[in-house]
């Protein structure tokens, strides 16, 4: 039999995240039992040897596996901007999981196997590799959402989560099916050499986008977002609005860019409606949300529309400054979640506009923080957030789609509202009754040093940035 | 010169950081550090000026900031006429008031903090003045903005100042929307967003795109300046303390808008209709605005009001393309408003934070220093001969009447009646008329500290000479325009001759009658305080309200935008408003019931938006 | 012929998996799922994948179908949840419907229908899904270990008595 070559590494940094969650679950059953927090500090050691092996693979351009996965610098682009969110979302949970006495190796495990079908979406060469290592990814964090048990919003979080996304599993799925019967490969570089537009192409490109659409919670396909983000313990949500939406993007541009290239003018149609509506409805209903947890889910949404109009742009620039706003998305966002998260009541209170009431006059430091993450979410300089909409509105006029730049920038008009507004209540407003002051400890203190000093460098010296998202995507687009 | 250039804005920068971190150790000295670093950024600007002076322009770069392809924005700076006059007047007043500052904050828990922001508001102001591109400038646009919004919601504690902040910071969005959009679009056309580049390519670009990006540039000058219809925020903004109001909402950062609109010009001109556009939104806004601080009672209200009007004055002297004029004004601006700002606070604080018109009178023998120098502030605005709001207003009349414009001409020398009223109408209300405060007030009256009233004679001896000094115009215009000449094309204004002399005669005619008519209403007899807040007729309660247009703003757009957002939310999300306790119920209800009920219930109606999407793809994609 | 068959088990397909989601009682649903997938690897075999519809007999209909029945008898237990069956009358439709059965098997044994025409397809066979498993689809194949990993993994965190 003709094996083929066994090249792990172009898999390096899956498979080294891979190794540190067998390595967490052994860990596990060896004492201490009782305390967990080593098991955390092991994920964190295996997330940053993968950070090492994605900087030593840099460069490195190959296939491997019969051309099932690809290494170029798009999958390490990518495996840099999953492998912050998920060391931020291990800093995020030590302490939060020990102060609810939920320690265990099955969360960092699952969430290691979460990241390795993140960093796998992103280097996929073949559908059936996107659908399974999309699977892998949305397992591990259907169960985790669901990781309060005694919870019960975290359960029905997680039910739903569960079911909605086997709903869009099933369209994907079917959608892979119908472009395999169009042209007879799942490859993604053969598809793109049949060149294939007819309508069984047709019909699975839009189940495809169904699929991608529900991972990124594109409108309407973000109805499970809300929900998700309210219930799932906080940390889990930082990891689910960071990471898997990267992951889904990674995988969401490799296959339009490269192998459904032939049905850009159709695609690109859609995801203009699709960014439109996305932006739009984001922010409109974010408006109305008292729940702090819920109105990020919508500010997610929102920013999926603005990531949707570099798409749309197309092209390198287009298509870097999409991945560009990504890393900053992750950074600020789950930064955001951070802050959430460490300001929260053991008992998922604490998270509603009211209690934020006055919040800088307790935790000034963390208020302050929050209040420099929502200004790099509206977009003001000198911070991440500002160069990213920057670079994807130009990208988007430049491609003559200054429709499309205008409804982005009376959206980012309209954010401003409800990010300010949060800041109002933390810096102006008395605070409501009383309430323990526990101060961040060092792991959390530590994620947030790190997101923030991600957005200022992002803001202040982006260029090196740029030109990596620039040079990751150039390869796809060749 | 290359050094005292980078001072400039690095002197602040450093004192706020200072006062940031160290602020709490820092305390009361909080002012040792914030004034000497205006004082140097002061300095290093007077020697930047000197080198303008002999001839010498400078740009630098510090670092390349974005590049991306053909996108390439450094952080870089330019120092040319126009800049060196900002620069001079964003620091010399910001240095008077941060002096002033020191007796005006003197009692406040927030010491540091005020001063810390203080100087990092001068920071941005002199980065956005010295930008050589439009990337840094819109990003220290909206840096200034972000401070205007710190010190305006610098009182926390009052609902209405937390309000007034956000307030200015979201209609300041509305604006920069437009202004990025500007930016983007101009680099997209250009292929370059440095001034030089662009202005040299400017003439290039078609007409109509000319327009396009000139009036988008403009829409965020309208923001910042608060002109119509994006003025609403400013009267609020006087919520922040009044040194805050005097330095940002007065004196520097409202200016911006005219300095981009005057930086920009090539651009304007190119269009063509931009700059009409740029001179009639600010005729229509100058007497807009005055005639809303005509009837005003709070006496930071009527000089915001008047700010606004003054603002309005600039944008017709750019729009007619009598840059140097409109420069000018801006410059003599700063001087007397800046004054009657300080004025009105050493009144507030006198009288213990009162602010209505109508509990004052007859604080003139009590506060000599500040009566004196704030009728000169009055004397100023009102634009009496030989002060120096005279001199920069009148070029601003002659410069539109040479420029055939009739119709704005009237306007504004309508508006020059009424700015005179206005302005002596507070004289006379706040100083010359019977008190009408309480006893106990009346008997706690004492002049402000030192430290408050010498940035007032500053500022008073400044409104006295400026104009003799510089803006009297000549054969070949004003000094003032003659060191300006490199920056902007000559605007040919006919001085001397019968109809410059008639001009003048008509504005000094104006400006009396104003005096009068405010003699008459306001100094011949008493007034009863419940006279002047009590709306008689219809007209007079349209400006005491400002013309509505706040109320129409929350009907027209602020509350659709909710009962939108609320729908939107209700239609899609079935637990907003009440969603803690729908949640829990629902999650009781699902899994006491299992699985089962989880799937009849909301999940379903999920997948169905799901579904409306998959069909709405499909048969899109199927169609074509 | 061929087009009829392919119908007749798609009909088959479709109405069961109906059923399925019809029924009230989890029971029917789980048989009605049963007879869905049987369905599925009829159609499977029509397209001469004869190890994939080995497969779906062998692991869905037989293995996991009677977890899942399992699951719903230890889950839900008593009359009271299911419910009173109004259909009770329609079991003695079982018997004549076993007899029928039995003809047909009988039937099947007397007329001996002529072999296939054409030997099962190589391709469609154990050995080809083997090969291809170990070579084109070796990633793929060693993902979904990792994929059965995280579900196990899953599976003991939710189950956990106490976390």
């Amino acid at each position: 039999m003709d094996f083929p070559a066994v090249s792990l590494r172009a898999i390096l940094p899956a498979i080294v995240i891979l190794t540190t969650a067998a390595l967490v679950l052994l860990l596990d059953l060896l004492p201490p039992r009782e305390r967990k927090g080593h098991l955390a500090v092991v994920s964190l050691a295996g997330v940053v040897a993968a950070l090492l092996a994605t900087t030593w693979l840099w460069g490195g351009e190959s296939r491997a596996f019969r051309g099932m996965v690809v290494l170029d610098g798009y999958a390490l682009f990518l495996d840099l901007v999953i492998c912050y969110a998920a060391g931020l979302v291990v800093l995020l949970s030590m302490d939060y999981l020990r102060e609810r006495g939920l320690e265990s190796g099955e969360y960092y495990a699952l969430v290691l196997l979460a990241t390795v079908g993140m960093m796998l979406m992103a280097s996929a060469g073949d559908l059936i590799v996107v659908f399974l290592s999309l699977e892998l990814m949305s397992l591990s964090l259907y169960v985790l959402a669901g990781y309060f048990r005694a919870r019960l919003a975290s359960g029905e979080a997680a039910m739903k989560y569960f079911l909605l996304g086997a709903f869009a599993t099933s369209f994907f799925l079917y959608g892979i099916a119908l472009v395999y019967g169009s042209t007879g490969t799942t490859n993604l570089d053969r598809i793109a050499a049949s060149a294939s537009r007819d309508s069984l192409m047709m019909v699975g490109v839009a189940l495809l986008l169904v699929g991608f659409g529900f991972k990124i919670s594109a409108v309407p396909f973000h109805m499970w977002a809300p929900d998700v983000y309210v219930g799932a313990p906080t940390s889990v949500t930082a990891l689910i609005a960071t990471g898997s939406k990267a992951a889904a993007f990674a995988a969401l541009i490799r296959v339009l860019v490269t192998s459904l290239r032939s049905t850009q003018p159709d695609w690109t149609v859609l995801l203009w409606g699709l960014a439109a509506a996305t932006m739009t409805v984001g922010n409109v209903v974010a408006i109305a949300q008292s729940n702090l947890k819920r109105m990020l889910a919508y500010s997610s949404v929102a920013h999926v529309g603005y990531m949707l109009i570099g798409l749309v742009a197309g092209g390198v620039f287009g298509t870097g400054a999409v991945l560009f706003y990504l890393l900053v998305y992750t950074f600020t966002t789950a930064g955001a979640f951070g802050v959430v998260l460490l300001l929260e009541h053991a008992g998922g209170e604490g998270v509603s506009l009211a209690d934020y009431a006055g919040r800088a006059r307790r935790h000034p430091i963390l208020a302050l923080v929050l209040s420099l993450f929502l200004l790099s979410l509206i977009g003001i300089p000198p911070f991440g957030g500002f160069v990213g909409k920057f670079y994807l509105f130009g990208a988007a006029v430049r491609s003559g789609y200054i429709g499309l730049a205008v409804i982005g920038a009376l959206n980012t008009a309209v954010a401003s509202y409800y990010y300010l507004r949060l800041i109002v209540y933390m810096y102006m407003r008395e605070p409501e009754g009383v309430e323990a002051v526990s101060t961040p400890s060092f792991a959390g203190g530590l994620a947030l040093a790190v997101a923030l000093v991600g957005i200022v460098v992002l803001g202040v010296v982006p260029t090196p940035f740029i030109d990596l998202a620039q040079a990751a995507v150039t390869p796809l687009l060749r | 010169m290359s050094t005292s250039v980078w001072l400039i804005p690095a002197f602040p920068l450093a004192g706020a950081l200072v006062n940031a971190i160290f602020g709490r150790a820092i305390g009361r000295r909080a002012h040792w550090v914030a004034v000497p670093a205006t004082a140097a950024a002061f300095v290093a600007a007077c020697v930047t000026f000197s080198g303008v002076v002999r001839g010498a322009t400078y740009t630098g770069q510090l670092y390349p900031w974005i590049v991306a392809g053909a996108l390439k924005a450094g952080v870089s700076v330019q120092v040319d006429q126009l800049a060196a006059v900002m620069l001079l007047v964003v620091t010399g007043v910001g240095f008077l008031i941060h002096v002033y500052s020191i007796g005006y904050m003197q009692s406040d828990p927030g010491y540091a903090r005020f001063f810390s922001y203080l100087n990092l508001f001068v920071f941005s102001m002199t980065m956005l003045v010295l930008a050589s591109n439009y990337l840094l400038l819109y990003v220290f646009w909206e840096a200034v903005g972000l401070c205007s919004y710190l010190l305006i919601g610098f009182w926390y504690q009052r609902p209405a100042a937390a309000q007034a902040g956000k307030k200015a910071f979201i209609v300041n969005r509305v604006g920069d929307f437009g202004f990025g959009l500007g930016v983007i679009w101009l680099w997209t056309v250009a292929g370059t967003l440095q001034y030089a580049e662009v202005f040299a390519r400017a003439g290039t670009l078609g007409r109509a795109t000319a327009t396009g990006i000139a009036l988008l540039l403009f829409m965020g000058a309208c923001g910042k300046s608060a002109q119509l219809p994006l003025h609403t925020w400013l009267p609020d903004a006087m919520e922040g303390p009044t040194p805050v109001s005097a330095l940002i909402h007065a004196a520097t950062m409202v200016t911006a808008g005219v300095y981009m609109v005057a930086r920009s010009h090539a651009l304007f001109e190119r269009s063509g209709v931009a700059l009409e556009v740029v001179a009639w939104v600010g005729g229509v806004t100058a007497i807009f605005a005055a005639t809303i601080a005509l009837v005003q009672t709070d006496i930071k209200r009527v000089l915001a009001y008047s700010t606004i009007s003054q603002l309005g004055y600039m944008f017709a002297a750019v729009g007619v393309g009598a840059y140097t004029a409109g420069i000018f004004h801006l410059v003599t601006h700063a001087f007397f408003k800046a004054l009657l700002f300080l004025g009105a606070g050493s009144i507030i604080h006198a009288l213990g934070g009162e602010q209505d018109l109508r509990k004052m009178g007859g604080l003139a023998p009590r506060m000599v220093p500040t009566a004196v120098t704030m009728t000169i502030g009055a004397a100023g605005l009102a634009g009496v001969p030989g002060f120096a709001g005279f001199f920069s207003k009148d070029e601003i009349l002659a410069a539109i009447y040479d420029g055939g414009s009739l119709g704005l001409w009237s306007l504004l020398l309508l508006g020059a009646f009424l700015t005179s009223v206005y302005a002596f109408r507070l004289l006379f209300l706040a100083f010359y008329c019977a008190p009408r405060m309480s006893p106990e007030a009346a008997h706690h009256v004492h002049e402000s500290p030192t430290v408050m009233t010498v940035p007032l004679m500053v500022l008073a001896a400044l409104t006295v000479v400026t104009g003799f000094a510089i803006g009297i115009p000549s054969g070949e215009g004003t000094l003032f325009a003659q060191f300006l000449a490199p920056v902007f094309p000559p605007h040919e204004v006919e001085h001397g001759g019968f109809g410059a002399y008639a001009l003048l005669l008509l504005s000094v005619i104006v400006v009396a009658a104003g005096f009068l008519l405010a003699w008459l209403l306001y100094a011949t007899r008493p007034v009863a305080p419940e006279d002047l807040g009590r709306p008689r007729t219809p007209i007079h309660a349209l400006l005491f309200n400002a013309y509505y247009v706040d109320r129409m703003y929350d009907a027209v757009i602020v509350r659709p935008l909710f009962a939108l957002s609320v729908l939107l939310a209700r239609g899609f999300d079935a637990g907003v408003l009440d969603g803690a306790v729908n949640a829990v119920g629902r999650a009781v209800v699902a899994w006491a019931q299992g699985l089962r009920r989880v799937q009849t219930g909301y999940v379903v109606n999920y997948a169905l938006t799901m579904l409306l999407g998959v069909v709405a793809l499909v048969g899109f994609l199927l169609s074509r | 012929m061929q087009t009829a068959v392919f119908f007749a088990i798609a009909a088959i397909a479709v109405a069961s998996a109906l059923g399925l989601i019809v029924r009230r009682n989890p029971i029917h649903g789980a048989l009605f799922l049963v007879v869905n997938l049987g369905s599925v690897a009829a159609i499977y075999l029509m397209l001469n994948a004869q190890f994939l519809a080995a497969a779906q007999v062998i692991i869905y209909a037989g293995a996991i179908m009677v977890l899942f029945v399992f699951a719903i008898m230890v889950l839900i237990p008593g009359k009271e949840e299911t419910g009173p069956d109004p259909l009770r009358p329609f079991r003695l439709v079982a018997i004549p419907f076993g007899a029928f059965l039995l003809v047909e098997i009988l039937l099947m044994l007397v007329v001996r229908p002529a072999p296939p025409r054409e030997p099962p397809g190589a391709e469609g066979g154990a050995e080809a899904i083997g090969r291809l498993l170990f070579t084109d689809y070796l990633f793929p194949f060693e993902l979904t270990s990792v994929l059965l990993l995280a579900a196990l993994v899953g599976v003991l965190a939710l189950a956990k008595r106490k976390a």
